[in-house]
């Protein structure tokens, strides 16, 4: 822009800039208003929306009183750090509506989207500034906790600083293109060609997938850049790629179909961690083998050492411990305690359980007594976890985490 | 077959189904009618009413909506050149041209006619297409999906009007824009500055009001009038009809287009209405017309905006992939019905498959018609002065497109891109290539990866899809070459003469230091990318290096061009020193075209709106809506006392409000954090 004095004026109030205006036509344009009625309105106007803002925000919403017992005149507000109509957002949207049902008073509830940095925007701005009395309550998810794992310096937010509301898991099965010459889990290895695996990317929720990979020394090699999950399972269906997982959900849709008609073969399910934190089978896949078994049957032993420690380490982040409400932890106990007893109740209500078999993917909300606990042993990450998977990602994929 | 199909019409017939599909359609067609709020807000206002009715009225409700978005998103950008959603912003060239002439009537009931077709088309396809839709999409694997992003980017060079040297400047510079964010093969950040916020790249919605939305109204806001007299259609519908039907082989065109690029995952509802339109550009004999009032470039892309929505539903459906975020949406109601997507709902869910179809066929007319019966009296909307409309506008677009990521940043580019996309109108350069880039660059990115990591050398290049695609690239080309050597045999008018002249009127500041201005900002920009793509991995910096080159060297031309003729201008008229001359770019001497009116006007609303967005940062919106609609309205388009005190104070109610009544957030300002 060349720098021409009058356009650094504010227009209107330089008479000269607004004059030659008039085109040459039949019509005038209108005259111009005094500069005290603009003004008189402007200010009359403007101290009504400051009126609003100030007194508004406390008429309207009264300072919160979470610790009596109920939230009625409350509001509950789920930050969803992820763009609407995700998997997420439909899952936090869902619980949102049906858990303000159950908590004593019925606050309003209010969904905000702010996404942002693949979720880390969102969650850093809560960690810093959200309310402490319970009305404010982050929705938590892989994207978020991913890059926490990893150590990632835009991470400003930590799960150890926040205390979990309910929790929600799900699970997933590694599967494999049968015409790739793959009928069960030993021919992941001594292979002539190693198998494609199709991702999205090495530091997402693919990362549960690489170190089981790595543990069990599948002879795969990996492509990265597919839009989805449903894309990567379509182009296993073309054939391009050999191998893929999908999480429980999805499963029906995109597996089961293929199974039948013998074209893909099921390897392997994730498996879920127990209250022991050991692998167990997946209720949702009873005949499935686990990756702990698939490692037995390929190495004639049980696994163990810092691979598997990383791989628990992920499955329980990942996979059992996946989704969750959180709260800051300067919560008062009240208001906390009022909240995951909702949740418990909504958890275990049987016509809510019916409800939401789908959208929860099979996996039970998990809002016991026990599980803040659970969930903090689950969510610490060793400092040997963290450098063998930021390590895994350097040597293998070549993806330097800052 | 058909006897499900029968009993999923009979079942219509119910009343409480029927009304959800009336509501859904005026829920749709309202949300339609708010720039930046679209499909997504539609469903996102209806979803939560939904938990707790039955499948079929749930259904019935969403679809309605979805079916209809895009026959009223028109109206905004036919009307105020403000595109309800980034698909419309195609409907507007034309629209939008046929509206300035004061046939906005014209316009909108040829766009509403096509939606209308483009709906039924689509949901016959989506019947039509439940036992084809496998094999389909399987044979589109990634190199068939390269090439079709190849065929749309090349569409830039159909889409600049005769400049193609600008035009794909413009595209290119798309590309870059739409390359901001996270790699899609190595998930590195690229020109990000460190920031998490462009990570994610920029918000498709922000982008698009911004370069057509908030330019249009910088460049219209001076107009304290309203246009005087609006040209009805002589013989009422019966010849708007007429018209219309004498472009049916468009209307299908268009809405197997638009069927097309909603089935394949990945191409979108912005990139398949662009597709449309290019292929309409493309196949015209005639292509002076196009962006100056053609019917035909309203038709075919009107066409495809709707059946898009219908083809999404395809991979929706029997893939479990949704195509979109209101698609997504839909997905997750299904699930919580326990309606599992997938190949065996066909078998399963048969009904429920027509009652979808019938709905969209149904709500598509519903919509249409309830879009006709208002055409006169929206068509008057062009008679309120646009200076009036355009503080609402503002307004209201900035709201909307804060709804997507709920981030402050979103509006700050958009109107910074509204900056820009004024000097781009200003200059004569074409904005759609612009836009297709942007909305390709990663698609584009992807595939290109794919292709070379799964298959063997140039293995792909044999496949029968890529050599039809790459027919259709090239045998056009070679037509044109040989067009253009028998034309210039015969006569010395070229094509690039007849179309220069009348471009002007919609161009002022070309050929000024403001063309040489956005010459030099392209030049600039593919500079500065080149540089900070250096430092990615080389799997990230290859694309992104090849399109800055490629756009050095075409905006390098531009550039010698726009200097060349500056010399030749001044040279017979003063001697200056030859120093100085070169010293042009940075315009030292005021050209005569340097400083118009209109190019004030238009600055000054520009700083109108960051002042608007200054104070929403810091107070909040409600105080920033309150400043500056009444000062916007008294000083800028000087409406009446009367005027500006009702339109502030039915805006501060709907502010008020619209935050119980609908999922819209408010923007909250520094103020708010206090408060």
């Amino acid at each position: 822009m060349t720098s021409n004095k009058s356009s650094l004026e504010p227009p209107g109030f330089s008479p000269a800039g607004t004059d030659p205006q008039i085109e040459p036509s039949e019509q005038p344009d209108p005259p111009k208003h005094s500069r005290r009625t603009i003004l008189t309105a402007v200010g009359a106007f403007a101290l009504l929306g400051a009126a609003t803002t100030v007194l508004g925000g406390s008429l309207l919403n009264p300072p919160s009183s979470t610790e009596d017992g109920n939230f009625s005149g409350e509001t509950l507000e789920f930050l969803i750090p992820l763009a609407s109509g995700g998997g997420t957002d439909t899952w936090a949207r869902f619980i949102g509506t049906e858990l303000t049902n159950y908590v004593p008073g019925r606050p309003g509830f209010a969904p905000v989207n702010e996404a942002g940095g693949e979720g880390i925007l969102g969650t850093n701005r809560f960690a810093r500034s959200a309310k402490t009395d319970g009305t404010e309550i982050l929705v938590g998810t892989a994207s978020t906790v991913v890059p926490w794992v990893l150590g990632r310096s835009a991470v400003k937010y930590s799960f150890e600083d926040l205390r979990p509301v309910v929790v929600n898991g799900t699970g997933g099965v590694i599967y494999a293109r049968a015409e790739a010459g793959v009928a069960g889990v030993q021919d992941l290895i001594n292979r002539d060609t190693p198998l494609e695996f199709g991702g999205i990317s090495a530091t997402g929720l693919d990362i549960t997938t690489l170190v089981a990979f790595d543990l069990l020394e599948a002879d795969v090699t990996s492509t990265f850049g597919f839009e989805g999950r449903g894309p990567v399972n379509l182009a296993l269906q073309r054939g391009e790629i050999d191998l893929d997982y999908q999480t429980t959900s999805a499963y029906g849709s995109a597996v089961a179909g293929i199974v039948k008609e013998g074209k893909a073969v099921v390897l392997m399910s994730f498996g879920q961690l127990n209250e022991a934190g050991d692998v167990i089978r997946d209720p949702n896949f009873p005949d499935v083998p686990t990756v702990a078994e698939a490692y037995e049957t390929l190495h004639g032993k049980k696994p163990s050492g810092e691979k598997y420690e990383a791989y628990k380490t992920l499955l329980g982040l990942t996979y059992t411990y996946q989704k969750g409400l959180w709260v800051p932890q300067e919560t008062p106990e009240n208001a906390y305690e009022l909240l995951r007893q909702s949740s418990e109740k909504l958890g275990t209500d049987t016509g809510f359980q019916e409800k939401a078999s789908k959208v929860l993917g099979g996996y039970p909300l998990v809002a016991d007594t026990g599980m803040a606990d659970r969930v903090r042993d689950a969510y610490k990450v060793s400092g040997s976890v963290r450098s063998y998977v930021t390590g895994l990602l350097a040597s293998k994929y070549n993806i330097h985490v800052e | 077959m058909l006897d499900s199909a029968m009993a999923a019409l009979a079942s219509l017939a119910d009343p409480s189904l029927l009304i959800m599909l009336l509501i859904g359609t005026v829920a749709g067609l309202i949300m339609g009618l708010i720039p930046g709020l679209g499909g997504t807000g539609a469903v996102a206002i209806l979803l939560p009413i939904t938990f707790g009715m039955e499948p079929p009225q749930a259904l019935a409700l969403l679809i309605g909506a979805l079916a209809v978005v895009h026959t009223s998103d028109t109206v905004s950008a036919v009307l105020l050149g403000a595109p309800g959603s980034a698909s419309a912003s195609v409907t507007m060239l034309d629209g939008y041209s046929m509206a300035k002439k004061g046939q906005a009537a014209r316009a909108l009931t040829l766009a509403f006619l096509s939606s209308m077709a483009g709906g039924i088309i689509g949901a016959v396809g989506l019947t039509l297409a439940i036992p084809l839709a496998r094999p389909l999409v399987l044979s589109f694997a990634s190199p068939e999906l390269f090439m079709l992003t190849v065929l749309g980017v090349s569409l830039a060079a159909v889409l600049s009007r005769g400049n193609i040297i600008k035009g794909v400047s413009a595209g290119l510079l798309g590309l870059i824009l739409g390359m901001v964010g996270t790699s899609p093969t190595t998930a590195e950040e690229r020109f990000t500055f460190g920031s998490l916020f462009l990570g994610d790249g920029l918000s498709l919605v922000a982008v698009a009001l911004g370069i057509f939305g908030l330019a249009e109204i910088a460049s219209r806001a001076s107009q304290r009038r309203g246009q005087k007299q609006i040209i009805t259609l002589g013989g009422g519908w019966g010849q708007g009809i007429r018209e219309w039907l004498t472009h049916w082989t468009h209307v299908i065109r268009g809405a197997l287009i638009g069927i097309w690029a909603g089935v394949l995952p990945g191409v979108g509802a912005t990139a398949g209405t662009w597709m449309a339109y290019g292929q309409a550009v493309a196949t015209a004999k005639d292509k002076r017309q196009f962006g100056k009032g053609d019917p035909r470039g309203i038709v075919g892309p009107e066409s495809a905006n709707n059946s898009v929505e219908a083809g999404d539903l395809i991979p929706t459906l029997l893939f479990g992939i949704p195509g979109g975020v209101p698609s997504a949406m839909l997905l997750g109601m299904l699930l919580t019905y326990g309606i599992q997507p997938g190949p065996s709902i066909i078998t399963e869910h048969l009904d429920l498959m027509y009652l979808i179809v019938w709905s969209f066929a149904i709500a598509s007319v519903l919509g249409a018609l309830l879009c006709f019966l208002s055409v006169k009296q929206l068509a008057k909307l062009t008679k309120v002065p646009f200076a009036i409309l355009a503080a609402g506008l503002v307004a209201v677009m900035l709201l909307g497109s804060f709804q997507e990521g709920g981030q402050l940043g979103d509006l700050w580019i958009m109107i910074i891109l509204g900056v820009f996309g004024w000097l781009l109108k200003s200059t004569g350069f074409p904005r759609a290539p612009f836009l297709i880039g942007f909305v390709l660059a990663i698609p584009l990115e992807r595939y290109y990866f794919l292709t070379d990591s799964l298959y063997e050398g140039f293995d792909w290049m044999a496949r029968p899809g890529v050599l039809v695609f790459l027919a259709i690239l090239i045998l056009p080309m070679i037509w044109a070459f040989i067009k253009f050597i028998r034309t210039r045999r015969k006569t010395n008018l070229d094509d690039g003469h007849r179309d220069e002249q009348p471009e002007d009127d919609e161009a002022p500041l070309k050929n000024s230091t403001w063309s040489l201005t956005a010459s030099g900002i392209f030049f600039v920009a593919f500079a500065a990318a080149l540089i900070s793509s250096a430092s990615f991995s080389p799997e990230a910096r290859l694309v992104p290096q090849l399109v800055s080159t490629g756009g050095l060297i075409f905006s390098g031309f531009l550039l010698f061009i726009e200097i060349r003729r500056r010399l030749r201008d001044r040279t017979p008229k003063a001697g200056e020193t030859l120093a100085e001359e070169a010293d042009g770019i940075r315009g030292t001497q005021p050209a005569k075209a340097g400083w118009t009116l209109d190019a004030k006007f238009a600055l000054k609303t520009f700083l109108w709106m960051t002042g608007f967005l200054a104070l929403t940062a810091a107070f909040g919106y409600l105080i920033a809506v309150t400043i500056f609609i009444p000062a916007f309205l008294l000083i800028v388009a000087r409406a009446r006392l009367k005027v500006a005190i009702i339109y502030t104070g039915v805006l501060y109610v709907a502010l008020l409000a619209l935050p119980s009544l609908l999922p819209i957030d408010l923007p909250q300002g520094w103020l708010n954090t206090l408060v």
